[in-house]
């Protein structure tokens, strides 16, 4: 039986990493979708359904990939899709966030973080396991 | 050891006169004398140091009696003395009710009369004595009310806010301070009324009644700590303000604890300038790395054939990565353009030069990025005196921040203008100033954005302008530049249309 392709959205205002995970993500068989703007890729998800997030930290704001991740996390129809946060603000610990976020970024924990230009074999082999997860999860209900 | 007491001996008969005189002398008194009751007043006046005074009752013109109320009256710790001839108790009363010492019967002997002096002299310092005694403790004790009112007064007007609760967890002393920083937490929460001290609440009131649970907690801990000495320091948070907060225990002599006192000092500002400091590292911090970690991913893929790309593809991967260095390092001069101006370390040197010559030179840096794009830029300068090599426009500015200001604003025009577009400069005299003009017919700007722009790292982040490469540090650095010159940037612009930027620096020194 014919595998139907699995689906990602990746959320980047910074159209070299769009284009380069984009490249990463299609060589492995995915299909991938690409949005420079996270309200825009918010609106289309509702549609693509994906397995599967990956989106920037820091867009139009410092934080707009938590924001972003939140509004997944409590969305009734996407509320299950694992996000992945990539960021090319080195340590999350050594960033600082306004006390504000700190609490957001403590409550909503994104499924993974990672640190750009992301070592390939990690986040691959990360997004196999987060999907498969999912895929587990939507059988047993 | 009588030498310098004075005694004055009044009495008409020469003979007593004289020889009281002569005892007292003898005994070592200065000793001054009168003939009559108003001699004896005029010189008692006068001469307000006499410590005693020995007087008759029978006197001619004003009596014993009469002069003895006057000479009380001017001086009572005088001692007086009076001597009779006709010894009653009558008289002795009256002159004792007029303030005399005691009364001596005539005739008496020399030493009666050093007895009765010396009594009433012994008697005399013993009040002086007291008196001073008296008086000095009176001062000390105002000095002591006063101190007191200093300190109290050098608390109350303190700026940093002052509060001291004792071993009953009460609030015994708050400075105003301390009740502006409450008053203004409880003014933002109306709501929390019921646990909040308020800074008005009467003293003493439990520590528990403050608005900020860090507090309370650190209070507590000061007086649960059994090591001596204890100071806390931390900053909290109370409402809008931040505040260094010290907290120490209030000791007696021997060591036991009988209070906290906690000062808030207001740090408020400095936090504040933290913050922005430290969100700009976090944005330069993120600059960097975006590109480096581009080129890094790029040529990653290259090299380890991670993804399966032609030729054609590995060499656009390298471009972009090319891209992204060569802006990361015009980013980086930029940003420290924008440091030393920060620090005061960017030397301007201002002087008179045409600036129509540096419009030039940044228009042809542009040239070849025009041509590109098939932006028709085109400058002309229309006004100004002539000259060989066109028309000069005299401005007093410095040329090279001049020539930075200029290639930002026509990089920018020729940047977010799409393939066919126009971009127009001109330069123009104006009373004071010369204006430089770039108009383009490109993407525009957005009236909400027209002040953000000019911000360190802002970006426009349209759809058409997505791919556009920058750092979003130029029109900062345009702006800081012609601030230092006198100079001044504004923009219009209609969305979708197109944007005129005007650059006016001093023609005049
Ligand atoms: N001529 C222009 N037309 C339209 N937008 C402009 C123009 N000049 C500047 N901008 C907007 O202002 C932003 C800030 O400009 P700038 O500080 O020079 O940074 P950068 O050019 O590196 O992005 C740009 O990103 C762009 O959105
Ligand atoms: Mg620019």
């Amino acid at each position: 039986m014919q595998r139907k392709r699995e689906c990602i959205v990746l959320i980047d205002d910074d159209r070299d990493f769009l284009e380069m995970n984009r490249r990463l993500l299609e060589e492995k068989g995915y299909s991938v979708s690409c949005f420079d703007d996270s309200d825009e890729a918010m609106r289309a998800m509702h549609c693509i359904k994906p397995d599967l997030v990956v989106t920037d930290l820091m867009m139009a704001g410092l934080d707009s990939g938590f924001k972003l991740s939140q509004k997944i996390k409590q969305d009734p129809m996407l509320g299950d899709v694992p996000v992945i946060i990539v960021t090319a603000a080195s340590s999350l610990q050594g960033f600082s966030f306004n006390p504000h976020s700190q609490g957001e970024f403590e409550s909503l924990n994104a499924d993974a973080y990672f640190d750009k230009p992301v070592s390939t074999h990690i986040f691959l082999k990360r997004v196999r396991e987060l999907i498969d997860k999912k895929g587990e999860a939507g059988r047993e209900r | 050891m009588n030498d310098d007491t004075q005694v004055l001996v009044v009495d008409d008969d020469t003979g007593i006169r004289e020889g009281c005189c002569r005892v007292l002398r003898k005994a070592g008194y200065e000793v001054h004398s009168a003939g009559d009751g108003k001699s004896a007043d005029d010189l008692f006046v006068r001469n307000k140091n006499f410590a005693a005074a020995v007087i008759d009752l029978q006197l001619p013109g004003m009596d014993g009696i009469e002069l003895t109320r006057r000479m009380h009256a001017v001086d009572p710790d005088c001692v007086l003395l009076m001597m009779t001839a006709f010894a009653s108790i009558e008289t002795a009363v009256q002159a004792i009710k007029q303030g005399a010492y005691g009364y001596i019967s005539k005739p008496f002997t020399p030493d009666e009369l050093l007895l009765q002096l010396t009594n009433g002299l012994k008697k005399r310092e013993l009040t002086l004595e007291s008196r001073s005694l008296k008086k000095e403790r009176e001062k000390s004790l105002l000095e002591i009310a006063q101190e007191r009112s200093r300190c109290s007064t050098i608390i109350k007007c303190m700026a940093d806010g002052v509060i001291v609760a004792n071993t009953d967890r009460k609030i015994v002393l708050r400075n105003a301070a301390a009740s502006r920083i409450f008053e203004m937490y409880r003014a933002d929460h109306p709501q929390e009324a019921s646990c909040t001290e308020p800074g008005s609440v009467p003293l003493p009131c439990p520590v528990s009644a403050l608005p900020c649970a860090e507090l309370i907690g650190l209070i507590e801990s000061v007086f649960k700590t059994e090591e001596e000495p204890v100071i806390i320091s931390k900053e909290v948070v109370v409402g809008e303000g931040t505040y260094m907060v010290n907290v120490s225990p209030v000791t007696e002599g021997d060591g036991t604890k009988c209070g906290v006192v906690a000062v808030l000092r207001d740090i408020t500002a400095r936090k504040k300038l933290e913050t922005a400091k430290s969100m700009f590292v976090s944005m330069v911090s993120h600059e960097i790395q975006s590109p480096l970690a581009v080129a890094e991913g790029y040529l990653n893929i290259i090299l380890n054939d991670t993804v399966a790309a032609d030729e054609a593809q590995q060499r656009e991967m390298i471009n972009r990565s090319y891209l992204r260095v060569r802006a990361l390092r015009e980013m980086v001069s930029e940003l420290m353009n924008l440091s030393a101006i920060d620090t005061g370390n960017f030397v301007i040197k201002r002087s008179f030069i045409n600036i129509n010559e540096v419009v030039r030179c940044a228009v042809e840096c542009m040239h070849e990025k025009a041509k590109d794009g098939k932006i028709d830029l085109f400058f002309e300068s229309t006004n100004g005196r002539g000259s060989e090599n066109g028309p000069v426009v005299r401005v007093f500015a410095d040329k090279n921040a001049m020539f930075i200001v200029l290639k930002n604003i026509i990089e920018n025009a020729v940047k977010y203008t799409p393939t066919g577009g126009s971009v127009r400069i001109a330069v123009e005299e104006n009373g004071l100033y010369a204006r430089i003009r770039v108009r383009d017919s490109g993407y525009g700007i957005k009236p909400d954005e027209k002040c953000k722009i000019f911000d360190e790292f802002y970006r426009s982040k349209g759809k058409l302008t997505a791919g556009i490469p920058g750092t979003g540090l130029g029109l900062c650095l345009v702006k800081k530049l012609l601030e230092l010159q006198e100079g001044s940037v504004s923009v219009e612009s209609v969305y979708g249309k197109g944007s005129e930027f005007t650059v006016c620096v001093p023609i005049e020194r």
